[in-house]
């Protein structure tokens, strides 16, 4: 099964009918992909099983059942895939005695690759200036660039990171997103997990969407975006009188269902934007007063349980 | 050799930094002014025999274990339980190198701190007594037993994040009790590997010394085979645990 758009077609990196379990718990279950050049977007919500999985194509982690492979290997047999691999963990675990400097040097001199290319991997990160201050100082987000600058020293085949973007502010952000797509440009499998949709909609060319260890989804980012843009939104409105306006609510095709819980109500509905002109009207209509009117699951949790439940 | 280094080096900075040096200064110099108290007014005679009492009692029985445990367990333990293993484990380096590195930094850091604090306390032997000689057996005697604690203590940190309060246990109860009222199980006792070195290095501490060494017999080569021995077994357990265990 290497057809459709799970699998890439000249992959660096095969999962092959993957899973992992921790005691009962199912962490990964029976997935397989595979990834190659250019840049891919896990995609899913925190949970879902996105760290289990890269570790496990890093070898931090071996499979309960299936195989990976990356570069033809598996890389809990031949450590040599390391001079070809590298990993950004979501951990905000860094050496904090050492100063990024040294931590970047760290890297190159376990991965035998030459030290004049620390200045240039801690340049492409934008940490030059602090880059002679002890990590322990370091803003979170300056610790994400310092773990990225590490990877990048060993000019890695396959570089996968796992939320690299948390802790970081807009600017950082935006700059390291170029840099991941410039790797990705040089013809570098890049896989950058996150929870957070628009991050992956703005540097990925191919998302792999996975929930409850499971792959919901998988694409370009147009035919993702596609798949969600019937997902029901849920939204709570407090308001007075209550169960009139909640029988008029049901009138309205823009409703899908309603649900009266004391004094709110909740809907189901699939155009938020038309919900919201049409929920005054009623509720002046009805003589009631609005006071709230809040979707309650915008979060990308709701729109990955849609896409599972849509398998 | 270079990633040897450079695990040893971080790793020396990370045993050795910060506050916890000052506590092991403090504990190290502990037999030193033990021995530096007791025998103001003795023989020379008395001066030697004062330090094959208390003053070697404390360097082998609570500073060496306690600062082996402490360093030991932390070496592997707490790059494990931080998060930072993964940065040593992603690299194309053999998992024996990095035990190896690990469990060498680990000893460098013990034997400063032990080192200086047996070579004071014999010092005083030699500020009192004229008697220099017992230095180097004594230093190399807690850098032969530190080489074994520390490869005791540090799979025992890879493998809970206990490891202190076991290893205390171990100590006090095993090293410090159950090999003394069980003299058949003095061969497997640490702290008698460096004891059984110095009484084979200083013969003359022999009658002071046999009744702690129990069934051991004296000697710095046998001593020497038994603490590599478990260092290599150590090392190649702890590499058989980096390529093995997952690393969550």
């Amino acid at each position: 099964m290497t057809a459709g758009p799970a699998f890439s077609a000249a992959a660096t990196i095969e999962v092959t009918d993957v899973s992992k379990w921790f005691g009962q718990k199912v962490a990964v279950s029976d997935l397989s992909c595979s990834f190659g050049p250019g840049l891919t977007g896990l995609l899913g919500p925190n949970g879902a099983g996105k760290t289990t999985l890269l570790r496990m194509l890093c070898g931090l982690l071996r499979p309960s059942d299936g195989s990976v492979r990356v570069l033809g290997v598996d890389p809990r047999r031949d450590p040599s895939v390391y001079r070809r691999l590298a990993l950004v963990p979501e951990e905000d675990a860094v050496y904090g005695i050492l100063t990024a400097r040294q931590f970047v040097r760290f890297a190159a001199d376990l991965t035998g690759v030459a030290r004049d290319r620390v200045a240039e991997a801690i340049e492409a990160v934008d940490l030059a200036s602090a880059a002679d201050r002890p990590i322990a100082g370091f803003s979170k987000g300056m610790r994400q660039r310092a773990k990225v600058a590490a990877a990048l020293v060993t000019r890695p085949e396959v570089l996968i990171l796992d939320e690299p973007l948390n802790g970081t502010d807009p600017v950082q952000r935006a700059h390291l997103i170029a840099v991941f797509r410039r790797l990705a440009a040089e013809g570098r499998t890049v896989i950058v997990s996150s929870h957070v949709l628009s991050e992956v909609e703005r540097m990925a060319d191919r998302v792999l969407a996975v929930v409850d260890g499971r792959l919901a989804a998988a694409g370009d980012v147009p035919s993702i975006r596609r798949a969600m843009a019937d997902i029901p939104y849920r939204v709570r409105i407090d308001v007075g009188g209550t169960r009139a306006v909640a029988a008029a609510l049901l009138a309205e095709d823009v409703v899908g269902s309603v649900a009266v819980d004391g004094g709110r109500i909740h809907v189901e509905t699939t155009d938020l934007v038309r919900l919201g002109r049409v929920v005054p009207r009623i509720a002046e209509t009805a003589g009631a007063r609005l006071t709230g009117f809040e979707p309650e699951d915008e979060s990308l949790e709701s729109v990955f349980r849609y896409l599972v439940h849509r398998r | 050799m270079t990633a040897f280094l450079a695990v040893a080096r971080v790793t020396l900075r990370q045993l050795l930094g910060g506050k916890r040096l000052l506590a092991f200064g403090l504990l190290a110099l502990l037999p030193s002014v033990v021995m530096f108290l007791t025998t103001r007014t003795a023989s020379d005679r008395a001066v030697v025999e004062r330090f094959h009492d208390a003053p070697l009692v404390i360097i082998f029985l609570i500073v060496l274990p306690v600062v082996s445990l402490i360093l030991g367990a932390s070496s592997l333990g707490d790059e494990r339980r931080d998060g930072t293993l993964s940065f040593l484990i992603l690299r194309p380096v053999p998992r024996w190198l990095i035990a190896a590195a690990k469990l060498g930094a680990a000893w460098v850091a013990t034997t400063v701190i032990v080192g200086p604090a047996a070579a004071l306390a014999s010092g005083v032997v030699g500020l009192r007594a004229g008697d220099w000689s017992l230095m180097g057996p004594a230093v190399l005697a807690a850098s032969l037993s530190a080489l074994a604690y520390i490869s005791v203590f540090l799979l025992l940190g890879y493998f809970t994040s206990r490891a202190v309060l076991l290893g205390l246990v171990y100590v006090f109860i095993w090293e410090n009790g159950i090999t003394f009222a069980a003299a058949s199980l003095a061969n497997v006792s640490l702290f008698r590997i460096g004891l059984s070195a110095y009484a084979g290095l200083v013969p003359e501490s022999q009658s002071q010394l046999g009744e702690a060494l129990g069934s051991v017999t004296p000697g710095a080569g046998g001593a020497a085979a038994k603490a590599i021995v478990i260092a290599v077994v150590a090392v190649a357990a702890a590499a058989s645990l980096l390529r093995r265990r997952d690393l969550l």
